[in-house]
């Protein structure tokens, strides 16, 4: 399955943008069912219920524009990273937890393209993704795809049930970053300045 | 009831109260159907209604990728829930749990087809693991918390696509993916008869796989007796006898401390002849744990794991004369097979397929290749007319274009090229019994008014509307038979049918047939049949069906069989017992037996109309046993075996009226009209309802229906919101008529209705529209972005 489309966010720089989405706590925070995002060593040796325990514990730290852009960008995607996430997304009559894997195959301000797969106990998946950030009169269009393969029950549902989902996980997710990054255009302009050192 | 006019075009059977009905005229009645009243008021038992004590619950953890090395079954999680008994994998097996193969062919691949995957999986729901719970939704849980690795391989859909070298391979020890290579006819004839065509079409056309959607989904019961080692399994089964045997192979069992049973079955279309997986789990769990066992399908596993039908990919080609002779015909067809060998599956589209490729006409020069291919699909079997659709699709798409190209009207085309002589021997292996093709077109076109509808369709085209008509003049083959022949094709079983006729003391009767009937009405019209032969009122008639342990074996029913091999068999059991029943009958009327006559229960001495005694009378007496004929034994049963000398040839002309809107590819059909011509009718009601049923399956493929994978033979249209089972609003109307030719193989006369709308009315439908666009083929299923498509193509002045 493919899916893409543009979102546009409005009163931002692409270097905010591009911070906020290399940071896997703001993308955590605006993940619709993501319970946890961290960064793994081993991609094929992941204890996902000592990560979601340890997650449990845990309180996130702040984001932009509380956080430091100094440990945002110390926290950022690297490329070659690998990261885990426990998703948990309502699919028709089903609402699998996907364990799910990432590598961070590219980084190339403004592009970065990822891959993955995710495992239920009756669902699975495979994706490749990328994303390239476009400046534009009112602040930055993220142009994002997602080549998917959808296995199990989930794909059993077919594209009627997928792509709605699909859209309504990503449109949620872009409100959310567009709601944190306005903060960041309230800020001073320092603090724009600050953030642009770290790309 | 009342008798009101039931259908405006009149053509509707009117359905009678069987105390209406004179004796002497109870066969032929289209009297009410006996088993109605418990399926309509929910008395009736399906396998999922038993509750047995101490039952428990099984469920079954499925792939969920299309095919994949199995890494590692974790089941520790499951196991540990409050409530699951016992969950076990193929490594936790000590039986053979490999399903046989019931068809072979000379070159056909077989391969493993293990109960529980052990090490591989081949499509989509293959089954890994098996959970025993206490409780249905503890089962259904707990098999979410069994965690497969799989490594995933890649998967092949299309049977085209397994063919090609660089094909994912489904068994290594099939590795270029084909299962067998399988031909009819005569090669060279039919290029010499190529090289002296006039004219030749040619076409690629596929027949899409479907599923079965039986409204009851597939399910069962097992229970134990470890004092007695009796094992007994209630199942949703067309053909209980055949079960059995299969079933006690794959897990060991005896065969007669075995017993299958069918309850009330909600429906098959083949899909429950087949010997599965799944019930033979059920039957091992109750073993392993001597508790009662069940498992019922969710709707997601049956979309998963019943057997599909059609799935062939097909090239046509037709040699014509000048003057529309049909001169040869070349087929070359790649069957899809699925993942493994299902229980008949090598001979659906073959001896099912390939023999019927001469339609209704006479072709001198036939040749048809097949290749059976595995792919990652669920298995392909038997469905509702098994072979026969796939073929008369074939030939009557193909002869709509041949009448296209040599210029002439399409009924004209036909009545030219009409088998008129019967016997009638084919160029692909069968004789068919008698038949009048002519009579059935004559009927469906005078139904039809067809002068003036073609007149019509010309005048709408010219306000710009797209009508179209589509013929189908379909044949089919009933009641595979003998079983000599059939053994030499290559079945692993018999196709004969046993039938017992019990008169009680009493002067009633039990009818036991081993036939299976599962909507079809058996039990009305085996008591019409067993009535009319005895002489007894048919409210004193009872049938059993469906039981090994009540009926002494069986075939069961599939293949429209029921009423000329299962009917025969009881004929046949009624006839010697009236010749058993003369003696007796003749002993104490003190006469010769020769001097006795038979006629409506009577027995007479002829010329002495005071000497008589019912048939009635005869049975208590032949029970008392105080005054029987030399030799006799006691009592007032027969049994028989019944093989057939050859099949029936039941056939029909149907036709569909369609409107194409060109502007949104949606198709109307205005009219349906089906002609059948299935022999002698035991039952006018019974026909009709079959045909109506048929017919709405038939639509269903043109239109809506298809199995569609994704590239990694993931199922997306696995539910009824996305698999498109016609609904009462996408039926039309039909218009029904019938002629009579009886058949002269059997003693009733009878052919055989079960499939037969399902046979004729795809390509009706699709030669309507492909009628109505003047293209020249579309696919079905004829959804309206496709017909759009075609429609614009065409009305562009380009191909379609």
């Amino acid at each position: 399955m493919e899916f893409d489309g543009t979102f546009g966010l409005d009163d931002v720089t692409t270097e905010e943008v591009w911070l906020a989405l290399s940071d896997p706590v703001m993308i955590e925070n605006a993940l619709p069912g993501c319970q946890f995002l961290v960064e793994v060593d081993d991609p094929d040796d992941v204890d996902f219920e000592a990560l979601e325990e340890a997650a449990a514990d845990e309180e996130n730290p702040p984001t932009l524009p509380e956080a430091d852009p100094e440990d945002v960008a110390e926290r950022g995607l690297v490329e070659g990273g690998h990261y885990a996430a426990l998703v948990q997304v309502g699919v028709g009559s089903v609402k699998p937890r996907f364990e799910t894997v990432v590598t961070i195959d590219r980084r190339e301000f403004p592009e970065m393209d990822a891959s993955g797969q995710g495992s239920a106990s009756d669902s699975s998946f495979e994706m490749d993704s990328g994303m390239t950030l476009v400046e534009t009169e009112n602040g930055v269009d993220v142009e994002w795809w997602t080549e998917a393969d959808v296995f199990g029950r989930v794909a059993q549902m077919g594209q009627r049930v997928i792509n709605p989902v699909a859209n309504r996980v990503v449109g949620r997710f872009f409100k959310q970053v567009q709601k944190e990054l306005s903060d960041v255009g309230d800020e001073s302009s320092g603090l724009r300045d600050r953030i642009s050192n770290y790309i | 009831m009342g008798a009101e006019s039931e259908s405006e075009s009149g053509s509707g059977v009117q359905s009678i109260d069987p105390d209406d009905v004179d004796a002497a005229d109870i066969l032929g009645s289209a009297i009410e159907r006996r088993e109605d009243p418990a399926l309509l008021t929910g008395d009736a038992e399906y396998t999922d209604d038993i509750e047995l004590p101490g039952m428990v619950h099984m469920t079954i953890k499925r792939s969920q990728h299309a095919h994949a090395r199995i890494e590692d079954i974790d089941t520790s999680e499951a196991e540990a829930m409050d409530g699951v008994i016992e969950v076990f994998t193929a490594a936790d097996l000590d039986v053979p749990g490999s399903l046989p193969t019931g068809w072979l062919l000379d070159s056909l691949e077989q391969v493993d087809h293990p109960i529980l995957a052990e090490e591989r999986v081949r499509y989509q729901g293959d089954a890994l693991a098996v959970v025993v719970a206490e409780e249905r939704y503890v089962a259904h849980d707990a098999v979410d918390r069994i965690d497969v690795d799989y490594d995933r391989l890649g998967a092949v859909v299309d049977p085209d696509e397994a063919l090609d070298d660089d094909a994912p391979v489904v068994h290594d020890d099939a590795g270029d993916n084909v299962a067998f290579d399988w031909e009819i006819g005569d090669a060279e004839k039919t290029d010499a008869a190529f090289a002296d065509a006039d004219h030749v079409v040619d076409l690629d056309l596929e027949n899409q796989l479907l599923i079965p959607n039986a409204m009851e989904p597939r399910a069962a019961v097992a229970e134990y007796n470890p004092s007695n080692d009796e094992l007994a399994v209630h199942m949703t089964s067309q053909n209980p006898h055949l079960h059995r045997l299969l079933m006690s192979g794959v897990i060991d069992h005896p065969e007669h401390k075995l017993q299958v049973r069918a309850p009330d079955v909600g429906g098959g279309f083949g899909s429950k002849i087949h010997h599965y997986a799944d019930e033979a789990l059920v039957a091992l769990a109750a073993k392993r744990h001597e508790r009662p066992v069940k498992w019922t399908a969710t709707r997601t596993e049956t979309y998963l794991t019943d057997a599909q039908g059609r799935g062939h990919d097909t090239h046509a080609e037709m040699a014509l004369s000048a003057d529309g002779d049909i001169l040869g015909f070349r087929v070359d067809t790649d069957a899809n097979l699925g993942a493994y060998l299902s229980t008949f599956a090598p001979a659906v589209p073959t001896y099912l397929y390939g023999t019927l490729l001469s339609g209704q006409y006479d072709i001198p020069a036939i040749h048809c290749s097949v290749t059976g291919a595995f792919t990652n699909v669920p298995p392909v079997d038997a469905y509702r007319g098994a072979g026969r659709p796939e073929a008369s699709f074939v030939v009557e798409r193909m002869v709509h274009l041949a009448a296209k190209e040599v210029g002439m009207d399409p009924a004209e085309f036909r009545r030219r090229n009409f088998v008129g002589e019967f016997p009638y021997q084919t160029e692909v292996a069968v004789e068919y019994d008698s038949g009048d093709y002519e009579k059935t077109l004559d009927r469906a076109l005078d139904i039809l008014d067809y002068d003036a509808l073609r007149e019509r369709q010309r005048e709408a085209r010219e306000d710009g509307k797209y009508v179209g008509v589509g013929l189908s003049a379909y044949i089919e083959a009933c009641g595979l038979a003998p079983s000599e022949l059939a053994g030499q094709l290559g079945a692993q079983a018999g196709l004969w049918e046993s039938g017992l006729v019990r008169f009680h003391p009493s002067g009633k009767v039990t009818a036991y047939c081993g036939t299976s009937g599962h909507g079809q009405g058996h039990d009305t019209t085996y008591a019409q049949i067993v009535a009319n032969e005895l002489g007894v009122d048919y409210d004193d008639v009872e049938v059993v069906e469906g039981d090994t342990d009540e009926i002494p074996q069986g075939m069961g029913t599939y293949g429209s069989r029921s009423a000329a091999v299962g009917g025969s068999a009881l004929v046949k059991s009624s006839r010697k017992l009236v010749e058993k029943a003369k003696r007796i009958a003749a002993h104490q009327l003190e006469a010769a037996p020769e001097d006795v006559e038979f006629e409506g229960g009577d027995f007479q001495v002829a010329g002495a109309p005071d000497r008589s005694m019912h048939i009635t009378e005869i049975a208590t007496q032949a029970y008392l046993a105080h005054d029987m004929p030399d030799d006799m034994e006691p009592g007032l049963e027969a049994t028989s075996f019944y093989d057939p000398d050859n099949f029936v040839f039941p056939f029909g002309l149907h036709a569909a009226v369609v409107e194409v809107d060109p502007a949104t590819g949606e198709i109307e059909i205005e009219r349906y009209v089906a002609v059948d011509d299935v022999g002698n009718q035991i039952n006018p009601k019974i026909v009709e309802g079959q045909i109506h049923g048929g017919v709405a399956q038939g639509i269903g493929q043109a239109l809506y229906e298809g199995a569609e994978y994704d590239d990694n033979g993931q199922l997306v249209t696995g539910s009824m919101q996305d698999y498109t089972v016609p609904k009462a609003e996408h039926v039309p109307e039909m218009e029904t008529d019938s002629t009579c030719t009886p058949s002269p193989v059997n003693p009733l006369g009878v052919k055989g209705v079960g499939e037969a709308g399902t046979i004729a009315a795809p390509q009706a439908v699709v030669n309507a529209v492909c009628d109505a666009l003047d293209v020249e083929h579309i696919d079905m299923p004829l959804k309206a972005e496709k017909v759009w498509r075609a429609a614009n193509a065409a009305t562009d002045g380009g191909e379609n």
